[in-house]
């Protein structure tokens, strides 16, 4: 039996990067939060301090601090006529656990997305009619947010303070700066930090790509070019380069995460409660189904709690967000056969890849003194700045030397030919470990009516309930434009002196079993029509007005970037309308 | 504690190229002459510098005052940085500064070789305060939440080893030593990383200083030969 817990106003499911922001702001406009988060509790000091940090075997080969699979793993297929089966080992994306979540193994790429990313759609349609949408492929199911960039602007603007990231703008309201990126979307002022020092490698990819026409800008960062003061008063330090950055906690209080930005000041907000390990198993509704009582969770003894609450927040991973929803029963559950329902629908990715470029010996790189965002890129080729009317695909990616560590385990760049093992293996990493220069794509996922998320009929967790099973493959349209992208790569790394250059790009099917990215989204969008959409434009759940679902499970599709810095910007806009509306009549904010 | 052999690969790596960018700025190739530099360490130079054994001792002991730092098996790319910043009034110091301006960059990179190669055996020292030595290890290894710093080990190698080229070790540093330079950093006397370690030492309070001091003096430096030779 469970036992009933004292209500509180609001309840997060998960304390990440969206349940920690989400509960700042609820616990100091006066309500009474309960943060629960299934993993432990940990802070900069004193677990994430080095020699044990830079435990590359524990963290980045086997993944120390994602969420346990053995307890909850998610089940894959490429495509609907397949058995899903469970990954027991992360690989190509790695859901983080424990305080702080996904936000503390980040590398602290801080992008935001762009102006016709949000009303994409509507853009394409603009631009290139529906003719040549639908050339693209008849399964594409793009859709518009529901907000606009400028709408975002200023929540941009709060969490970029709030991280403290570092860069140089390339657009402040319209008029393009010098050094920046002059594709980016109009900022209202300078990022508040100077970028990062250009690395070596960063260097040559900028004179390479410079000399072809392209527009080389520094990679904007969370790692700390400097001593930073955010606006809540914590203190940030200068990042060292150690090389230890995504996978791993930073003990330099050098990158942004919720326990260098947040956590100090919520959890001594006397409205804040945090608990850990306590695993959400589901979402308690009313008998009209239209209401949320609360949540009921399992603590690490074992023992069953409901927690009552007004307003709930799913704050989980994106995956875990719409696995929530689909066990709590909000929302109908799509169906790929009739395209109808909503939860799981525009499950979205990121493609990635890039080329490998070989040096000459007699060039250094140093790749090990490294951040974890220490790029040099470029976004010719990102998102729409391009003109794709002759090319039979949407979507781009950007391109940057962007190499985060170089470490010794798993950082072995061996021209094709090489042996896998022995002597001449040896000896090719020998010469070619300091001489080499990776080049990152890294773009747009569509969203297609074949990639869903629904729950396992048959693999279950650790408390007896359906693993989240994953349909996904790559669309034509993705591999088409990752693969024009990867000529132009090609091309810049003969341009920066490479001696040979290994072609990148995405190809299908898509693998789990090597690290692609992290940026799992969508499953659980927003949008403005409740029969496409699961959450309203303020990310309110159409069915189930008092609970809210924030995070990268909103976006119909995947932009560009990686996604950090518009997730946060989204909180920021969904928590302005809870705090200033909802609260004050709490109901649905958008009518059906 | 991380694989020692990766960590060593690593620390190698480092020393190699930064070591090897910084002799050919000074030197244009000429490797180090550890033999002059013996020379340097016991009679000084020919424009005036006195001999360093005068207060280091030829083995770059020091001695029990701790008034001098041990720079025995220090590494030489820090030794021979900390003399230009004497020389240049990065690092300022009414004593040093003088001694330094009166060497040659050959002067200073044989110097440095010289005392990064040579053993000193620990000195018999008082044993310090138990709680006092508990607090700087704490400090030491995992910072303070409180203030927001990370532990001094972070940077500078498990137990205060040393992470060389560029970061000393501390283990086996005179505990009167090291807290005279951190009042130093603190107040600016010391200027090469005011981002780095001039913020970390003015985040720390006299009984910090204290603590550390304590505590680095007490560890045994046992792993500092073992790295120092990169």
């Amino acid at each position: 039996m469970a036992t009933r817990l004292k209500p509180v106003d609001a309840v997060t499911i998960g304390v990440g990067l969206t349940g920690s922001l989400a509960a700042l702001e609820i616990a100091q406009a006066g309500l009474t939060v309960v943060g629960l988060e299934r993993g432990a509790a940990r802070y900069t000091v004193p677990d994430f301090q080095s020699p044990p940090i830079h435990d590359e075997l524990r963290f980045a080969v086997r993944k120390g601090l994602m969420q346990d699979n053995v307890k909850e793993a998610v089940t894959f297929r490429n495509y609907s006529d397949q058995t899903a089966l469970p990954i027991r080992r992360w690989a190509s994306f790695l859901p983080g656990t424990g305080l702080g979540g996904s936000f503390v193994h980040w590398n602290g790429q801080s992008f935001r997305f762009q102006e016709a990313d949000f009303g994409y759609r509507s853009h394409i349609l603009q631009r290139y009619g529906q003719k040549f949408l639908d050339a693209c492929g008849p399964e594409l199911t793009i859709q518009d947010w529901g907000v606009t960039y400028a709408e975002l602007e200023p929540h941009y603007d709060r969490f970029e303070y709030l991280l403290g990231v570092c860069g140089t703008a390339g657009n402040i309201q319209g008029k393009i700066q010098p050094g920046g990126n002059p594709f980016e979307a109009p900022r209202a002022r300078e990022y508040p930090n100077p970028p990062m020092k250009e690395t070596y490698f960063g260097a040559i990819f900028r004179k390479g790509a410079g000399s072809l026409g392209y527009h080389p800008y520094p990679q904007p960062s969370s790692n700390l070019s400097r001593p930073y003061t955010n606006p809540l008063g914590l203190k940030l330090q200068q990042c060292v380069f150690c090389g230890f950055c995504e996978r791993f906690a930073c003990e330099h209080f050098a990158k942004a995460s919720p326990q260098t930005t947040i956590l100090p000041v919520l959890l001594k907000n006397p409205n804040y409660e945090l608990r850990t390990n306590c695993q959400v198993l589901r979402i308690n509704l009313d008998s009209t189904r239209k209401k949320a009582t609360g949540v009921t969770y399992v603590d690490d003894a074992g023992r069953e709690f409901e927690q009552p609450a007004e307003l709930v927040l799913v704050t989980a991973f994106p995956l875990n967000n719409v696995r929530m929803l689909l066990l709590s029963g909000i929302g109908k559950p799509y169906d790929p056969r009739t395209g109808e329902g909503v939860v799981g629908r525009n499950y979205c990715y990121q493609t990635t890849g890039g080329a490998t470029v070989f040096m000459d010996e007699n060039i250094n790189i140093n790749p090990f003194m490294s951040s974890g965002a220490p790029g040099t890129m470029i976004d010719d080729f990102s998102g729409d700045n391009f003109d794709h009317s002759k090319l039979g695909f949407i979507g781009g990616q950007y391109v940057g030397s962007i190499m985060t560590g170089a470490r010794p385990i798993e950082f072995h760049p061996t021209p094709p030919g090489t042996p896998a093992w022995g002597q001449e293996w040896k000896r090719a990493v020998a010469r070619h470990y300091n001489h080499t220069i990776l080049i990152q794509q890294h773009g747009t996922s569509t969203a297609s009516r074949l990639n869903y998320l629904d729950l396992d009929p048959t693999y279950k967790d650790a408390w007896g309930q359906p693993l989240l099973r994953m349909t996904f493959d790559f669309p034509e349209n993705d591999i088409r434009m990752s693969q024009h992208v990867a000529d132009k790569v090609v091309d810049i790394g003969r341009a920066m002196g490479g001696k040979i250059v290994v072609r990148g790009g995405t190809k299908r099917p898509y693998n789990t079993t090597i690290y692609q990215s992290t940026h799992n989204a969508g499953g659980a969008i927003m949008g403005s029509n409740p029969r496409t959409s699961v959450v309203n434009r303020y990310l309110q759940c159409w069915d189930v007005p008092n609970v809210f679902s924030l995070g990268a499970s909103a976006f119909p599709q995947n932009a560009t970037y990686n996604y950090t810095v518009t997730i946060g910007a989204l909180t920021y806009w969904a928590l302005e309308a809870i705090k200033n509306r909802y609260l004050k009549a709490p109901g649905p904010l958008v009518q059906a | 504690m991380i694989p020692r052999r990766i960590r060593t690969v690593m620390i190698a790596a480092l020393a190699w190229f930064g070591a090897n960018s910084l002799m050919r700025a000074q030197n244009a190739g000429r490797p180090p002459d550890l033999k002059r530099g013996a020379v340097i360490a016991a009679q000084g130079t020919a424009a005036g510098a006195p001999a360093c054994a005068g207060c280091h001792a030829f083995n770059g002991g020091s001695d029990a005052s701790g008034a001098f730092p041990r720079i025995s098996r220090q590494s030489a790319v820090y030794l021979a940085s900390q003399l230009h910043d004497f020389a240049t009034g990065v690092r300022a110091s009414a004593v040093m500064s003088q001694v330094a301006k009166h060497m040659s960059p050959d002067d200073i990179a044989d110097v440095a070789a010289y005392y990064a190669a040579v053993d000193a055996p620990l000195l018999p020292l008082k044993a310090g305060d138990s709680a006092l030595i508990k607090r700087g290890e704490l400090l030491a290894t995992v910072g303070s939440a409180e203030k927001q710093i990370p532990g001094c080990n972070n940077c500078h190698g498990p137990g205060g080893a040393g992470e060389p080229p560029s970061i000393p070790y501390l283990a086996g540093q005179y505990g009167s030593y090291i807290a005279s330079t951190l009042h130093l950093w603190q107040q600016g006397y010391r200027k090469s990383n005011p981002q780095g370690m001039g913020l970390i030492a003015r985040s720390l309070d006299d009984q910090d200083i204290a603590a550390v001091s304590a505590y680095y003096q007490h560890v045994p430096s046992s792993l500092v030969g073992d790295i120092a030779e990169y």
